[in-house]
């Protein structure tokens, strides 16, 4: 019993270890703008996700709009971010309006780059459509570059690293 | 009551949104702060608007690592995105001459967020906004049925701005505010209809895209971008938003969105290659923004707010007038038809107030014991057994029948009479307006031209609703018919609650004191007990009169000094046997007669003496011993009370009496002066646990209580127990 005890202790210990390794992981920062389309209408809320190779969210990289009322409606990322509450820093306050553009900074972790990871951007405008997967491809080093067109709201999004 | 077309969609517009409207003018008042709030902040730098781009431009780049955009907000403050040469994005305020951030971008305060969402959703999603467009709607035709009830209130489109008569607060100030905040309420709704709509993109989308000249897209020769002609040209006065290249690829340009146009811009060498104007949606939108939320404008703000606050005084002032009107016009409760009447009133109102004196002529006539019958103009119809007709009328507008009368003069053409009736109008109306009284001089053309009709009385005007000159008509209408017409004053004040009828059953004269005794009957059965107050309103006052009174045989005894410039006193007065009054009884547990006392003495001089009449007349008195003292002036005073006191003496209910005379030639002796005479009897009763009670003035009050201090100090050797005294003085 006791050494069970022991090892408990130690494997919690490591865990810790490597939690704080973790944090030390190579990243880049990227440049991204998303165009959008002439729609009409209210501001649209836009969010980039990161998905692991199972197509499930892992991370959420960036959330353009700040009214909570209306996060309930990007139904595939509330279930996801509803569940787990996570801290998010990069709230911004505007929508963005038909025809705008929208630049933004986001850091991915070298890690997600072609080993299966994919990046996600959920558009919804009130009293219109929600889109999950507006633009959604694979992160490789090559998809990073080009220009990527929208289903939605957004007319193509543009990534480039700093 | 017929109402107009136009009053009754305006009023139907008005229930029907009520709640919508109010809780938008309320948010409303709310939200009008945040523009103001927002201009207040210190982000504007001076002299900013004359800057030019391609100075800012410079100076920004010297500061940050890459510029994303610049941006002028709503409030003239300049806005920069740019990622700093840590590497991270942010949006700021900046100062465009030293490009140093000067503040973090304006965050929406909950207060504003709230109120926002309730403003233009009701927290109801896409169905609140449909909601409250169409309510912004409904409040426009209000607007617009409004300004067609002022045109036709003041007689034409071009007497609109004309003098306004003040006949009531609330019509009053409903018209001149109407008046005033017609245009921002008319912009505010079509505005917020256009954001409903264009919220649901229900607007003609005629979006241009850029015709791009791709032949323009070139690297040579390269310029400085602080070097392009455009930049140097361009102020911060110009730009409304300057998007930089996301790359350094040729396929990347500035967007600079001007204040009536967009431009692309050739990142090498700052040729323009393609020129948009600014759509008409694009324009109307802008300006519905700017004109609904006053954003950027102190003074439109504020225009909002007081238009706000107007809105909720139109729910408020409306509704009043609505109620009063209603109340207003409550029908008479016709006692005889109009085949059997042989007075015929017709009235013809607007506002109803009219009918305050068709309802004052009913009422003196029916005391007469007349057959009188009352209705509106437009029921107008042949009466068998009339033989006088009184039109009482006002008028419409310039000059126009007021709503209920619309039909009189079609009726008045083919409805057969039997009799030949005598008639009277009288026209009800300002002499403020240029079209006074014009309808009534119709109704009497009308009449006088009719065959069946002769005329009574010439035309006879009343201006502003004056009481006298309509006493004056009644008093010249009635002579030569035998009547003596007692015309009450229509009551306008709302009586307070719970007011009951009591009847005059009989009265004394007024003595040499000015005082007499009134016997009032309840119309209904009333609980009360001598000593019980009776509450008096005075005509149009609310402050209430009370008055002791004593009971008998189920009947309120009252006495009262008639003073010279009292209001109730004087009303009193005048009544005469028969005459109803309104007043209520307030209990007065305090000063009821005391059953369980052995022995009770009363104390009273001049009207005070009014519960004790009661008290000494109750038959369940009979087991407690009894003592009266009463002080007057002179003999004569007492005559109005006698009756009631010898009644009570011979049936054995009083033990003892003594009254006293200050003013008499034989006497001159006070209240006081016959206890200290009686200081045994009053000692027992104080040492046998007896009560005595003391009704009267204040003066007496005292020099009785002095008195009865002595007395107990003398005889008993201890003072006055105060628990067995009982007051109502005043």
């Amino acid at each position: 019993m006791k050494r069970n005890k022991t090892i408990k202790i130690i494997s919690l210990l490591m865990l810790f270890m490597l939690l704080g390794f973790k944090s030390k992981v190579e990243t880049t920062t990227y440049k991204c703008m998303i165009q959008m389309t002439n729609y009409s209408g209210e501001g649209a809320y836009v969010i980039i996700s990161l998905l692991n190779p199972e197509g499930e969210y892992d991370k959420t990289l960036y959330v353009q709009g700040d009214d909570d009322e209306w996060y309930s409606e990007i139904t595939a990322w509330w279930k996801f971010h509803g569940k787990r509450r996570a801290d998010i820093d990069a709230i911004t306050g505007a929508t963005i309006s038909g025809g705008g553009r929208m630049i933004s900074v986001i850091e991915i972790e070298n890690s997600k780059i072609d080993t299966g990871y994919k990046i996600r951007f959920e558009t919804v405008v009130e009293n219109q459509e929600y889109y999950k997967d507006d633009v959604e491809f694979e992160l490789t080093s090559e998809t990073i570059k080009n220009k990527i067109k929208g289903k939605g709201f957004i007319r193509y999004v543009r990534m480039m690293a700093q | 009551m017929t109402i107009s077309i136009w009053r009754y969609s305006h009023l139907t517009l008005a229930i029907s949104s009520s709640i919508f409207i109010v809780l938008a003018a309320l948010t409303g008042i709310v939200l009008a702060f945040e523009p103001i709030s927002n201009q207040l902040k210190p982000y504007a730098v001076k002299h900013a608007d004359a800057l030019s781009l391609s100075k800012t431009v410079e100076n920004l780049r010297v500061e940050y690592d890459e510029i994303i955009h610049i941006e002028k907000d709503k409030n003239n403050f300049v806005i920069a995105s740019v990622i700093t040469k840590e590497g991270k994005n942010e949006t700021f305020y900046i100062n465009p001459f030293t490009a140093k951030k000067i503040g973090d971008i304006i965050e929406k305060a909950p207060v504003f967020k709230f109120a926002t969402n309730l403003h233009r959703s009701l927290f109801l999603k896409s169905t609140g906004r449909i909601l409250v467009g169409f309510m912004s709607f409904l409040l426009f035709l209000m607007a617009v049925t409004g300004v067609l009830l002022i045109i036709k209130r003041q007689g034409g489109v071009k007497h609109f701005f004309s003098k306004i008569i003040k006949d009531n607060f609330n019509q009053y100030y409903h018209i001149i505010i109407g008046r005033y905040v017609l245009i921002p309420i008319i912009i505010v709704t079509l505005s917020g209809v256009y954001l409903s709509l264009e919220k649901f993109s229900l607007l003609p989308s005629e979006k241009k895209s850029h015709d791009l000249n791709e032949e323009l897209l070139v690297g040579t020769p390269k310029i400085k971008i602080e070097d392009f002609s455009l930049f140097k040209t361009l102020t911060l006065n110009d730009i409304q938003r300057v998007e930089f290249p996301f790359s350094d690829a040729i396929e990347d340009y500035f967007v600079l969105k001007l204040n009536d146009k967009e431009l692309l811009v050739n990142q090498y060498n700052g040729t323009i290659i393609s020129e948009k104007k600014q759509n008409l949606v694009a324009l109307a939108s802008s300006w519905s923004v700017l004109l609904h939320t006053g954003q950027g404008s102190i003074m439109w703000s504020v225009i909002l707010l007081l238009t706000c606050i107007a809105i909720l005084f139109f729910m408020f002032s409306g509704f009043t007038m609505t109620l009063n009107r209603r109340k207003n016009s409550i029908k008479i409760k016709n006692k005889f038809s109009k085949d059997t009447a042989e007075y015929i009133i017709l009235v013809g109102s607007e506002t109803g107030s009219t009918y305050g004196f068709a309802k004052a002529l009913y009422k003196a006539l029916i005391a007469e014991g007349k057959s009188v019958f009352v209705s509106e103009l437009n029921t107008y119809s042949s009466y068998k057994k009339a033989k006088h007709l009184v039109v009482f009328t006002s008028t419409y507008g310039d000059g126009e029948s007021p709503t209920n009368a619309k039909n009189f003069e079609k009726l008045v053409g083919h409805v057969y009479q039997n009799n030949t009736l005598k008639y009277s109008v009288v026209g009800f109306g300002s002499l403020a307006y240029k079209g006074f009284c014009k309808y009534a001089i119709v109704v009497d053309s009308l009449l006088q031209l009719h065959q069946k009709f002769i005329p009574n009385l010439s035309l006879h005007k009343i201006n502003n609703q004056s009481f006298e000159a309509f006493k004056n008509w009644a008093s010249s209408w009635s002579k030569g018919k035998g009547l003596n017409l007692k015309i009450e004053k229509p009551v306008n004040t709302p009586r307070p609650k719970n007011s009951k009828l009591f009847k005059v059953v009989s009265r004394s004269m007024v003595n040499s004191d000015n005082s007499f005794v009134l016997e009032l009957k309840p119309a209904q059965k009333l609980k009360f007990n001598s000593g019980d107050l009776l509450k008096v309103y005075p005509k149009n006052e609310q402050r209430e009169r009370l008055y002791s009174i004593g009971k008998i045989n189920e009947n309120i005894v009252l006495s009262i000094k008639k003073h010279e410039f009292g209001v109730c006193s004087g009303y009193f007065s005048k009544l005469k046997k028969n005459d109803m009054v309104l007043a209520d009884i307030k209990q007065n547990k305090d000063f009821n007669f005391p059953v369980n006392a052995k022995e009770v003495v009363m104390i009273s001089n001049g009207t005070g003496i009014a519960p004790f009449l009661g008290m000494i007349n109750n038959q369940d008195s009979n087991s407690v011993k009894s003592h009266l003292f009463w002080g007057g002036r002179t003999k004569d005073s007492y005559q109005i009370y006698s009756e009631l006191i010898d009644k009570a003496f011979y049936s054995k209910k009083l033990s003892g009496l003594y009254i006293s005379f200050s003013k008499e030639e034989s006497q001159k002796k006070y209240v006081q002066n016959s206890i200290v005479e009686k200081s045994d009897l009053i000692s027992r009763v104080l040492k046998n646990d007896g009560v005595i009670m003391i009704c009267g003035s204040i003066a007496m009050q005292n020099d009785v209580l002095e008195t009865l201090e002595s007395i107990s100090e003398s005889k008993l050797n201890r003072p006055l127990n105060l628990n067995q005294i009982k007051t109502d003085c005043y």
